[in-house]
């Protein structure tokens, strides 16, 4: 197992919930999507510290630390608007949310 | 070679949580082919020996995040039959091709241009060194991590909540 193998993944699973946040209109799904594409940034950061010159710091794991818990407020906050959301519209379907486009 | 096995079942775990879970129509198997999705990657952060941030990734994840996610779809949405509303955008291909080129054109290329270093082939337990590290250099980021974690525990009670108008009193809610 080479870094690559790891970068390539994390890329890939990047790849998987951006397409995720382009082409769903769930406000639910995107946030879930967002979600997706922050573990992978996570799994580089792992990768990069074990295959650094010296693990024995541990930046990798206290930042992906600090990221997960950044994270868990992020979603806790995100799912709460999108309540509050649908408590105004009555939907969370983000194509029909466009009062701020008004013809 | 054993390690080689487990990468290929971890990443393949990862990849289909992600896209089923992306992709399905049904949002509660969404949000359980999520939680396949968090355990795969779990997995790996063990095969890269970070136990403690494996823990972690259960616990906030699969423990609080997916729970919070099936909450906030019971709360929102019609579940079962949901096909009342069509859910997925028509252009979900031109969505399709636009990470496939992020792909293709940022991340491939920078990937290919890193060295390939050796991996550290033993690490100590770090979950005591994590601790401490915890305390000594990064006692100040821990401190607004936690202001921040109180913040957003404020914010989201007081978003969900709803704006109460004075008039609404004696409403049932």
């Amino acid at each position: 197992m080479t870094l690559h193998h790891y970068l390539i993944l994390a890329a890939v699973l990047f790849c998987v919930g951006l397409m995720g946040a382009f082409t769903r209109r769930n406000a639910i799904v995107v946030l879930f999507s967002v979600e997706i594409m922050l573990n992978a940034a996570n799994l580089n950061f792992i990768a990069f510290w074990r295959y650094s010159e010296n693990p024995a710091l541990l930046h990798g794991p206290m930042f992906t630390l600090f990221a997960i818990a950044v994270a868990a407020a992020e979603v806790a906050v995100g799912l709460a608007l999108v309540i509050a959301v649908y408590r105004h519209f009555k939907t969370v379907d983000l194509e029909s949310l466009n009062t701020l486009r008004e013809e | 070679m054993n390690e080689e096995i487990a990468f290929w079942i971890l990443a393949a775990i990862a990849v289909l949580g992600a896209l089923v879970a992306v992709r399905k129509r049904n949002l509660i198997h969404g949000v359980f082919a999520l939680l396949v999705f968090f355990a795969g990657l779990s997995g790996l952060f063990l095969l890269l020996l970070a136990e403690f941030i494996a823990a972690v990734q259960v616990l906030v994840y699969i423990g609080a995040v997916g729970v919070l996610l099936l909450f906030a779809i019971m709360l929102t949405e019609r579940v079962a039959g949901d096909d009342g509303q069509r859910m997925t955008s028509r252009r979900w291909f031109w969505g399709l091709v636009m990470a496939v080129a992020v792909f293709v054109v940022l991340l491939l290329p920078a990937i290919q241009q890193l060295p390939s270093p050796e991996a550290a082939q033993t690490i100590k337990p770090s979950v005591e060194a994590l601790g401490k590290k915890l305390m000594d250099p990064y006692v100040v980021t821990l401190e607004v991590l936690a202001l921040l974690l109180t913040a957003a525990l404020i914010g989201a009670v007081t978003a969900a909540q709803g704006v109460r108008m004075p008039k609404e009193k004696d409403s049932p809610e």
